[in-house]
């Protein structure tokens, strides 16, 4: 689904006023401004890695690391795992500080349909980072739009 | 023979017979390929000799363009369909279109560029008609660029028709064939800046030229997945536990092991166990006489009636229902209406039936896995094997080739390329073909949800409905594929059809006080759409309980609806075009009788007439009349064959059954599951009637008004005596 798609379906407009028959994505600044209030998001340091399709959401795997020295000076303090689509949007949160090594999480989340995955990340200069990933969720794709 | 009437277009006035002479003289007059892709090792798809002008678009030195199409091709005409909005922007030579279909990992590895892959939903064109009359215009674009370039002549002067590319004033002219290379090297246009043509002007599009795919058909050479070959390869019969939520326990290979050809006995899940040999025959007859012990579990206490039972309490409960529609005050209107009517329907459990069942072929090693398979979403299909190897989806592949029925069955379920990759693991490197019998496939089918809907209606002295509460009581498609599609525990999509918002599935009558509500009752038999989905259910329950309120009230059923419907001018103008060529108000023949019916699905406004005669207790359906608005019509022979398709499929649904005894399906095959034979077929007449200010569905949208318009005339023909239980044997009554 492109971004314009997105949108309209946020609005409920998707589909000449679409129905709201189903949970619609949320717009990525409703679902970011909660945890970054009005500051700036800026891609990098973040990597997720999912695949691109699932072939359902139950639980799908997924990877993300942050780059970082992990130093008293220069750490991550936080990593949230957001969904545009779930009924409850954070789906994990994680804490770290400088006497953590690295920011390697690997585990496996529930997706309620296709959607975009966030990875958030705040370093301790408190700049927000991030990566998305799109994942299709191809067992309901039959059902999911109509 | 059947007959096509367009509204708004006097073109694709064609008859079957027509069709089909026309169709084999194409097909022995003009070379047209079907281009697609074998197993490859590589994720690059081939440009045939060509350039690739864009993602969709294909152009070879000889003129001919080769235009790729992501949807799957099972019969409905998606692919023909979506190649002439393609051409109709490209301009090329339709006498020179072929098509090449692409692999999910072909997708992937060019980042989606196609977009959705998953076909269902009448989803095929008016998902997808923006984005590939773009490619298709794009591409266009290109092309004259480089006549523009070579020419050194304004873009604007720049002329084309049929892939001939002319400069007037200066009199140049050459054609797409020369200019591709060049043109391939181009930057693609901004999609922004692209104006895509108005249907008015339309040449290829919104009329019927012959489908791509008929030769191979016709001749014999299209290969199914069925047909896959190859070397080395094992076949495989399953049986999955016959009670669903059973378990297998143990099985005795050594009783069929000394059997000829056969090389493996092997568990292939919790529930079901498989035979390989080198003959599918010779799997499949050692299968049936493998000893095996089975825990059924507590569902083998479930039946028919034990469900029903279950309905029956939804349709009264308080417990676990929603109200979709509650406005005014339903009970209050029903108990002040001077007359009240009530009804409980139920439609049953009911197969897909595609005539290639199940079956997967499947290639596993320790790095790669491929699946040649029939699927609706080839992504869905790979994604698939991806989790069950294990193995990272860019070294997974699945191939598709055109299906041999779909209906729904083979769209996000993919139980079927699970079991064969399960299999197949097991034997790295052998290719695995598995079959379903029949028998396996009728089953362990994802059924259509079963259902029952109470509805009361009051009625005024004037005999107007005031007051309507229908209750949808039945298993729901989502609790079992996509529970999120579930929003605070409201599945909206059981109400298919009794939507309130426009543009998808909506009510077209408007009642005063109106409540709609759904008790989620769940039985143990998985279900999944089949064609058409909810509103089958839904159209009958409403449109064959709105006889009998007309009945009631003492009003002719159309003049009944019409006077519901005015608020909704795109029902009402569907309903009047059936009205109008079904000659509703013209008197019938001694013995024959007539039944209406409208409804809303997939964006599409439908409505049907039949005509039945009863003698004793077997129905002719003689004649139907169905009338659809779905926007565009972008190939009108195409969406008259969905049309027929849709008879054929409606009346399926009245005759056969999927029951349950002992915790599993009873009818294993066509002798016990009837499916609607020739004999059976009524005359058809379509009306197609696009408006051209909206693009909805043509797959589906037209079955759901089948059953209800000839349930409606068998009432009429048996003196207003409703069928409320289906299937008709429920009755007593039998199609011939």
């Amino acid at each position: 689904m492109n971004l314009r798609r997105r949108f309209l379906w946020a609005l409920g407009l998707g589909w000449g006023a679409t129905p709201a028959l189903f949970a619609q994505h949320v717009l990525q600044e409703q679902l970011l401004q909660p945890y970054v209030g009005v500051n700036a998001v800026q891609k990098g340091r973040v990597k997720l890695e999912i695949a691109r399709l699932a072939d359902n959401g139950f639980n799908v795997p997924l990877k993300v690391s942050v780059a970082s020295p992990m130093t008293a000076q220069d750490h991550v303090r936080r990593l949230l795992l957001l969904s545009n689509r779930n009924p409850r949007s954070l789906m994990a949160g994680f804490e770290f500080g400088p006497s953590s090594d690295q920011v390697l999480i690997s585990t496996r989340v529930r997706l309620g349909g296709s959607q975009t995955v966030y990875a958030l990340a705040q370093t301790s200069d408190g700049l927000w980072w991030l990566d998305t990933a799109e994942v299709e969720v191809t067992e309901s794709a039959c059902l999911d739009q109509t | 023979m059947t007959t096509t009437s367009m509204k708004n277009q006097n073109n694709g006035s064609l008859t079957r017979r027509q069709f089909v002479v026309s169709s084999a003289m194409a097909s022995g007059g003009l070379a047209l390929g079907f281009h697609f892709p074998a197993a490859a090792q590589s994720n690059e798809l081939s440009n045939l000799g060509g350039n690739e002008i864009n993602a969709w678009v294909v152009v070879r030195p000889d003129d001919s363009c080769v235009i790729r199409i992501a949807r799957a091709e099972m019969g409905q005409g998606t692919h023909t369909g979506l190649a002439q909005l393609v051409v109709e922007e490209l301009e090329c030579d339709w006498a020179k279109v072929s098509l090449q279909t692409f692999t999910p990992g072909q997708n992937l590895a060019r980042k989606r560029i196609w977009r959705n892959m998953s076909t269902g939903g009448s989803r095929g064109i008016r998902e997808s008609h923006e984005y590939v009359r773009q490619g298709g215009a794009a591409a266009r674009i290109m092309l004259l660029q480089a006549a523009a370039a070579e020419w050194k002549v304004p873009f604007s002067e720049i002329t084309v028709e049929k892939g001939v590319v002319t400069h007037a004033a200066s009199g140049q002219t050459t054609s797409y064939g020369k200019l591709a290379s060049q043109a391939s090297k181009l930057t693609a246009p901004d999609p922004k800046s692209i104006t895509l043509k108005h249907p008015k002007d339309w040449k290829i599009s919104g009329k019927s030229p012959r489908r791509l795919d008929t030769a191979p058909k016709v001749n014999g050479s299209l290969k199914y997945a069925i047909d896959t070959v190859l070397p080395g390869m094992q076949y495989a019969a399953i049986k999955a536990c016959p009670v669903f939520g059973g378990k297998l326990v143990s099985f005795d290979a050594s009783k069929i092991s000394s059997r000829r050809g056969i090389k493996a006995v092997v568990r292939v899940d919790d529930q079901s166990v498989a035979v390989l040999a080198d003959s599918f025959w010779r799997a499949k007859s050692a299968l049936e006489v493998l000893p095996i012990n089975w825990d059924f579990g507590a569902n083998a206490k479930e039946s028919s009636a034990t469900i029903a039972e279950r309905l029956r309490e939804g349709l009264t409960s308080t417990n676990n229902v929603f109200a979709d529609i509650d406005q005014g005050n339903v009970t209050e209107a029903i108990q002040g209406a001077s007359k009240k009517v009530e009804a409980v329907y139920g439609t049953q459990f009911v197969s897909h039936a595609c005539m290639e069942p199940m079956n997967c072929t499947a290639r596993v090693t320790a790095d790669r896995a491929e699946v040649w398979v029939p699927s609706q979403n080839a992504e869905a299909s790979l994604a698939a094997l991806a989790a069950v190897t294990g193995l990272p989806l860019e070294k997974c592949e699945a191939y598709n080739p055109t299906l041999g029925g779909g209906f729904g069955r083979r769209g996000g379920t993919q139980d079927y390329v699970r079991q064969a990759a399960l299999i197949a693991k097991q034997f790295p490197g052998t290719p695995i073909k598995l079959i379903w019998t029949r028998e396996e496939d009728m089953t362990q089918d994802y059924f259509r949800p079963i259902g029952q809907c109470r509805l009361v209606a009051g009625i005024d002295a004037k005999g107007e409905m005031v007051g309507l509460h229908l209750r949808v009581s039945g298993q729901s498609i989502n609790a079992y594929v996509s529970p999120h599609n579930i929003v605070d525990g409201k599945d909206r999509r059981q109400l298919q059809g009794y939507w309130k918002e426009p543009g998808e599935s909506q009510l077209g009558y408007t009642i005063p006080n109106l409540k709609i509500e759904y008790a989620m009752r769940n039985t143990h038999v998985p279900v999944g759409p089949w064609r058409g989905v909810n509103t089958n259910q839904n159209a009958i329950y409403l449109e064959c309980f709105i006889d009998e309120v007309a009945k009631a009230a003492d009003k002719d059923p159309l003049t009944f609806r019409r006077n519901l419907i005015k608020n909704h001018p795109k029902h009402l103008d569907v309903l009047d075009a059936v009205a109008d060529k079904g000659g509703w108000d013209k008197p019938l023949a001694p013995g024959m009788f007539r039944g209406i019916a409208q409804f809303m699905g997939y964006g599409s406004y439908t409505a049907a007439i039949a005509e039945v005669s009863i003698k004793g207790n077997d129905v002719k359906v003689h004649r139907l009349i169905l009338a659809t608005n779905c926007g565009h019509a972008v190939n009108p022979v195409q969406i008259a064959s969905q049309i027929e398709g849709s008879v054929a499929y409606g009346m399926d649904s009245l005759q056969s059954e999927s029951s349950v005894k002992d915790g599993r399906i009873v009818e294993k095959n066509f002798d016990t599951y009837p499916i609607a034979r020739l004999y059976q077929m009524p005359k058809i007449e379509s009306v197609i009637a696009p408006t051209y200010d909206f693009w909805g569905g043509v797959g589906e949208p037209t079955i759901c008004v089948v059953a209800p318009a000839i349930l409606n005339a068998i009432a009429a023909a048996r003196g207003g005596k409703p069928v409320r239980m289906l299937p008709l044997k429920t009755e007593g009554l039998k199609l011939v």
